[in-house]
C-alpha cells in the first residue's frame, strides 16, 4: 500500500485537512493559527500568517502519512528559519500543554498508589521531565543559535560546532516515555487499575507519537538543510 | 498474522523499481500481505507487529549492521535481506534469509517461508519470563553497576552482559536504566533502601 498519491496540497481547504486527520489540530495550535478561518485553503491561510506553505504542507504530511518522504530539495535557506521557529513553538507546546497534562494525570494516579510505587513513579517522571527540558534547552541555547549564526554568515562560529554533533547528541527521549508506558500497562499492580491510568496512557501515546514526528522534522528537514548550508561555508 | 491469516510483510527498499517488483511477486502469493513499503528504515514502526521484514542492507547505517534485531526495536519478525550486491558474511549472518536480486519468484517465496519457519523453530529466547541469570544481571543494573563491573562480578565477557541486557529489555519492554530500576524495586528484586 502506498500513500505517495494521498498527500495534501496547497489548494486543499484547511478544514478538509483536519477532517482527514484530527492530529493536525495541534500543528495549528502551536503555529498560533486561530480557528474560524472559514473556507480558507492552505495557501491562503499560510499567506495570511506569513508561513511557508511548502513547509506547512511537509509538516502536515509528515504527521499524517507514515510513508511520506519529504523532498528537501524544494526547500531553501529561508525555510531553515521557519523550521526552527516551528520547532521552538513545538517545544512550547510540549512544555506548556502536553507535559503539564501528563504530569497532572500522573500526580492524580500516584495518589491512589502505595507509598513505594508513588515515590518510584514520581521520581522516574521528574527525572524524565528534567531530561526533556534540558534536551529542549540544548537545542534552543546551542543548536538553533548556531544555525542562525550560520545563516547570518558569521564564519567565526565555524569549526566550533557542527550539526553532525547535534545528530550525535540527539538522544532518544522517547525511550523513557516508552518505559513509563510499559510500567503502567504491565507492572503497576492490577488493584490500582483505574480510568485515570487509561487517560494517562492515552496522553502518553499521543505525545510519544508527536515527539516521533518532531524528531523526523529535525532529522529529515532541518539537519539536511543545515548540512547543505555548512557545505556552502566550507 | 493479520485477521485473514496472512503473514504481514514490511518491505524496506529505496529503489521504487525493485520495491514494486518484489511487492508484485509477494502480492500474487495468498500467504502474504505487504502492510508497509518504506524507502527509509527510520520510518519503521515496531508497533506494526510484522511477521517478516524484508530490508535492503544498504539502507542500514554501517555501525548498526551487526545487530539487526535490536535495530528493529527487538522485533520478533523474520528479517530477510534483499541484496543488490555482495556483502560480507558477517553482515548477512544477521538475517534469517537472504534474497538476491536475480532470484526468481518461486525462490523468493521459498526463502521468505524458510525465514518464517526458522523464526518459529528457533525463537530468539523464551519471550515471557526472565531467566535466573537475567534476574541477577537486572539486579546489578538496577544497583547502578556498569557493564564492565557486571562482567567482572559474574566472570563473563562484556558482550555477554550486553546480550543479557538486550534480552531483558526485550522481554520487559523497558530500556532505560531508571525504568529497569523501577521494575526491579516493584518486583522486590532490589530494595529501595539500596538507593538512599
Amino acid at each position: 500500500m502506498s500513500d505517495k498519491t494521498r498527500i495534501y496540497t496547497k489548494r486543499m481547504k484547511v478544514s478538509d485537512l483536519l477532517a482527514c486527520d484530527s492530529s493536525l489540530l495541534s500543528i495549528l495550535q502551536r503555529l498560533d493559527i486561530r480557528l474560524g478561518f472559514g473556507e480558507a485553503t492552505v495557501a491562503e491561510l499560510c499567506t495570511r500568517y506569513g508561513i511557508s506553505a511548502d513547509l506547512f504542507l511537509m509538516i502536515c504530511n509528515i504527521y499524517s502519512f507514515r510513508e511520506y518522504v519529504p523532498q528537501v530539495e524544494s526547500l531553501g535557506k529561508s525555510d531553515i528559519k521557519n523550521i526552527t521557529t516551528y520547532l521552538r513553538a513545538s517545544h512550547r507546546y510540549y512544555t506548556g500543554v502536553c507535559f503539564p497534562a501528563i504530569h497532572e494525570s500522573i500526580h492524580r494516579m500516584v495518589n491512589e498508589l502505595d507509598e513505594m510505587s508513588r515515590k518510584l513513579i514520581d521520581k522516574f517522571y521528574d527525572d524524565y521531565d528534567n531530561e526533556v527540558n534540558s534536551h529542549f534547552m540544548y537545542e534552543e541555547d546551542v543548536v538553533f543559535p548556531y544555525i542562525e549564526s550560520l545563516m547570518a554568515d558569521k564564519c567565526m562560529e565555524r569549526g566550533k560546532y557542527s550539526i553532525s554533533q547535534f545528530e550525535h547528541n540527539h538522544s532518544n527521549i522517547n525511550e523513557k516515555l516508552n518505559d513509563l508506558k510499559n510500567i503502567i500497562i504491565k507492572y503497576l499492580t492490577e488493584e490500582y487499575s483505574s480510568p485515570l491510568r487509561f487517560e494517562l496512557l492515552n496522553d502518553i501515546y499521543s505525545v510519544e507519537n508527536d515527539l516521533r514526528k518532531h524528531s523526523l522534522i529535525e532529522n529529515k528537514l532541518l539537519i539536511p538543510l543545515v548540512e547543505k548550508l555548512e557545505k556552502c561555508h566550507e | 498474522m493479520n485477521r485473514e491469516g496472512k503473514y504481514k510483510v514490511v518491505l524496506i527498499e529505496p529503489s521504487e523499481i525493485v520495491a514494486s517488483g518484489i511487492s508484485a511477486i509477494i502480492g500474487k502469493n495468498p500467504e502474504f500481505t505487504i502492510v508497509q513499503t518504506l524507502a527509509d528504515p527510520s520510518y519503521y514502526n515496531s508497533n506494526d507487529n510484522a511477521d517478516v521484514i524484508i530490508v535492503n542492507p544498504a539502507v542500514i547505517d554501517f555501525n548498526e549492521r551487526f545487530d539487526m534485531r535490536s535495530y528493529f526495536g527487538g522485533s520478533e519478525a523474520a528479517i530477510v535481506a534483499l541484496t543488490h550486491s555482495n556483502y560480507e558474511e558477517s553482515v548477512l549472518r544477521q538475517y534469517d534469509e537472504c534474497i538476491g536480486i536475480y532470484d526468481n519468484a518461486s525462490r523468493i517465496i521459498q526463502k521468505i517461508r524458510n525465514a518464517i519457519e526458522e523464526c518459529i523453530q528457533n525463537p530468539r529466547s523464551d519471550i515471557n519470563e526472565l531467566s535466573a541469570r537475567e534476574r541477577d544481571i537486572l539486579k546489578a543494573v538496577a544497583k547502578g553497576m556498569t557493564n564492565k563491573e557486571i562482567a567482572d562480578e559474574f566472570n563473563i565477557s562484556i558482550y555477554t552482559v550486553i546480550s543479557h541486557r538486550r534480552n531483558i529489555s526485550q522481554k520487559l519492554g523497558i530500556n532505560s536504566i531508571p525504568g529497569l530500576t523501577v521494575y526491579a524495586i516493584m518486583n522486590k528484586l532490589v530494595d529501595m533502601s539500596d538507593f538512599g
